[in-house]
């Protein structure tokens, strides 16, 4: 593959679309899953996330949410739920394993009348380009300072598209930083609520510059040393403003 | 008719800004660059009244402010049109119903008028519901893309007035509808985008304590206990009697006091008779209030769910239901039913609590009153699923993403056809 020397950030909008099919209990729930398009399965169990980005505790799969709240069946909602969980494995492994799971259905079996009925819906994306990268501070800068659907279209949204391969990770890799590469690629494996993601991601970016800040601190004079300190707490204390701005 | 939206005072973005955070307002910025040089009309039949002209206010300026130049243009008819109009709409909501060969044609007949008068030379046509439908047939040039945005259900529609509509429909480019359960068979694409609500506006901006009670003095309501409300018109589907007979149940279990508050009911003969009866089920009890409000009361209406401790919905058939939202915008604990658009608001357990029954209704209640820190958790994470889902700039940002689906389904189509 050839070496990007700029990375286009993108965002994304999920435009969701009924797809006409329904299912109102575990039988006919497990034949949509094994027959509805890639773009239901993405908007059912790999979505979930985006709806509440900032949200420590994640929304459940649209799945196990049905078969919990609607059919009551809670084992078998909690085994979808897990299986959903491994939905960065791509969507034959995920729409094998929902599949398994309905074939051996737990208790509290029953039928939804049609008014609760599971809708499929399908979501087409429409990457939105937010900013170009040519280097690692750009692209650390703009993704700081993104929204949580530029996180969630490159680290979770792309791989499953693309059969796992990550072209943030290998954007970062070939620039010159492997381990926060690998740091990247094990994020986008975890299904770690979103803003997680984002902290865990910035903060071993900025971890990756310590040694060399300090390193240039020490052969920088001391005004200038003073100076780069007096930014650095007016930028602490400008987050922390923007940050109760928004809560 | 051109509308001349209020473009004076602060910036809408910079408005919206200080609510939403900088990374949705920067996703509107980078859509609106990608739809950089197209134009876009809007077209409904009213500039002022219902919720469509309300939001269509806001929407004109912020896509304008972000840099795609919108115009809004409102279509007029005559008596005999608003008649058909009225039956289009009554029909399509589930109400027996049906048009003449006449009515047919002279729907046409104003559509066609309105599509020489109106200025629809924009790239990009948004038509908002029935009335303005067939503009398309009229006026419809190369390279536009157009799109019908329906506010209303149509999963009971009359079969008559819709196979009407529907050869319509199936000429524009693609079709929105609030909710999956409202959407008909079309040949064209179909996407759906829930309506939102406008965190500015005088129904759901902030309030401080002193102006919540200077807005709710003249009520003469009890200070010293959680108040239960449910805001709705008075109708059969919102279940008012519903509401009062959970109450009844849950308040043998705790202290509250119930509010229910509606529209006037003078020019809905069945909502007076609903009134009525909710009058005559209630005579005597001195724990709850039948507010009947004008329907201008956007401030004391949110002054009402902000200092309620419960805000409930206990509809038993629903359009979309954003009364839902505004209460959790205003990180009220919500319990409401589950029909419509409300399980995408209210997520059980999590930002709100479904119920089926009345008697599920009562149980709810009463956990709400006993656990004040419930209510908070499910409030504030609320407040969370209203910001990132259901507040005007999501609704803006679809309509864009829309447009910029559709353009690029047609290059891909141009470029397909270029390839043969």
């Amino acid at each position: 593959m050839s070496q990007r020397s700029e990375f286009e950030v993108c965002g994304v909008v999920h435009l969701v679309r009924p797809i006409g099919r329904t299912a109102t209990d575990l039988a006919s729930l497990r034949r949509g899953i094994l027959e509805v398009e890639s773009a239901s399965l993405f908007f059912h169990a790999v979505q979930p996330p985006l709806r509440a980005p900032a949200s420590s505790d994640l929304p459940p799969d649209d799945f196990s949410a049905w078969v919990s709240g609607v059919l009551q069946d809670f084992e078998t909602a909690e085994r979808l739920s897990f299986a959903a969980q491994r939905s960065n494995a791509g969507t034959d492994v995920l729409r094998a394993e929902l599949a398994q799971v309905l074939e051996r259905p737990g208790r509290g079996v029953g039928t939804a009348p049609a008014e609760s009925a599971f809708a499929f819906r399908a979501a087409d994306s429409v990457p939105v380009p937010m900013f170009t990268a040519a280097d690692l501070p750009q692209l650390f800068d703009g993704l700081g300072r993104a929204e949580a659907s530029a996180w969630f279209y490159h680290l979770v949204e792309e791989p499953w598209c693309q059969g796992g391969e990550l072209p943030l990770a290998e954007f970062v890799r070939n620039a010159g930083a492997p381990k926060l590469a690998t740091r990247l690629a094990e994020l986008s494996q975890t299904g770690l609520p979103l803003e997680t993601m984002r902290r865990e991601a910035m903060r071993t970016w900025r971890r990756s510059q310590l040694g060399g800040r300090v390193a240039r601190a020490a052969t920088t004079p001391e005004a200038e040393r003073a100076d780069d300190a007096r930014d650095a707490v007016a930028r602490l204390a400008r987050r922390l403003v923007r940050g109760r701005g928004v809560s | 008719m051109k509308v001349h939206v209020r473009r004076d005072g602060p910036s809408l973005v910079e408005g919206y800004r200080a609510v939403v955070g900088d990374g949705p307002i920067q996703m509107l910025e980078a859509l609106a660059r990608r739809l950089k040089g197209r134009r876009l009309v809007m077209v409904n039949s009213t500039a002022v009244g219902g919720g469509v002209a309300e939001i269509l206010h806001r929407l004109v300026r912020l896509l304008d402010e972000l840099g795609v130049p919108t115009t809004w243009e409102v279509m007029g008819g005559d008596a005999p049109f608003y008649n058909i109009t009225k039956t289009i709409h009554n029909a399509l909501h589930g109400a027996p119903g049906s048009l003449s060969v006449d009515e047919h044609r002279h729907y046409h007949e104003i559509n066609r008028r309105a599509a020489a008068e109106l200025e629809l030379d924009g790239d990009l046509i948004l038509i908002h519901d029935p009335q303005p439908a067939a503009l398309v047939q009229h006026r419809r040039e190369p390279g536009q893309r157009w799109v019908w945005r329906c506010h209303i259900d149509l999963s009971h529609a009359d079969p008559d007035v819709w196979g009407f509509l529907a050869p319509m429909l199936a000429r524009y480019d693609g079709t929105v509808f609030s909710h999956h359960t409202f959407v008909p068979p079309l040949p064209v694409p179909a996407f759906l985008v829930p309506p939102s609500i406008d965190p500015l506006s005088d129904k759901n901006r902030e309030l401080d304590a002193d102006d919540i009670d200077a807005l709710l003095l003249p009520f003469g309501l009890p200070a010293s206990i959680p108040w239960i409300t449910q805001i709705s018109r008075f109708d059969r589907l919102k279940d008012p009697v519903g509401v009062v007979n959970a109450f009844r149940l849950a308040r043998s279990r705790v202290k509250a006091h119930l509010v229910l508050a509606g529209g006037s009911a003078d020019d809905d003969p069945e909502g007076a008779e609903v009134l009525a009866e909710v009058k005559h089920h209630t005579a005597g009890a001195d724990d709850v209030t039948l507010l009947v409000l004008p329907n201008d009361a956007h401030l004391v209406i949110n002054a009402l769910q902000r200092r309620s401790a419960v805000v409930v919905q206990k509809s038993l058939r629903e359009g979309f239901a954003l009364t839902v939202s505004e209460a959790l915008w205003k990180r009220r604990a919500v319990v409401a039913s589950a029909v419509g658009g409300i399980p995408l608001q209210v997520l059980h357990e999590r930002t709100g609590l479904l119920v089926h029954s009345v008697e599920g209704c009562a149980v709810q209640l009463s956990r709400l009153l006993r656990s004040p820190e419930l209510g908070r958790r499910l409030g504030l994470q609320g407040r969370e699923h209203v910001r990132d889902n259901f507040l005007h700039t999501r609704e803006a940002r679809d309509y864009m993403a829309v447009f910029a689906a559709l353009e690029n389904a047609a290059r891909a189509d141009e470029v397909s056809v270029a390839g043969v």
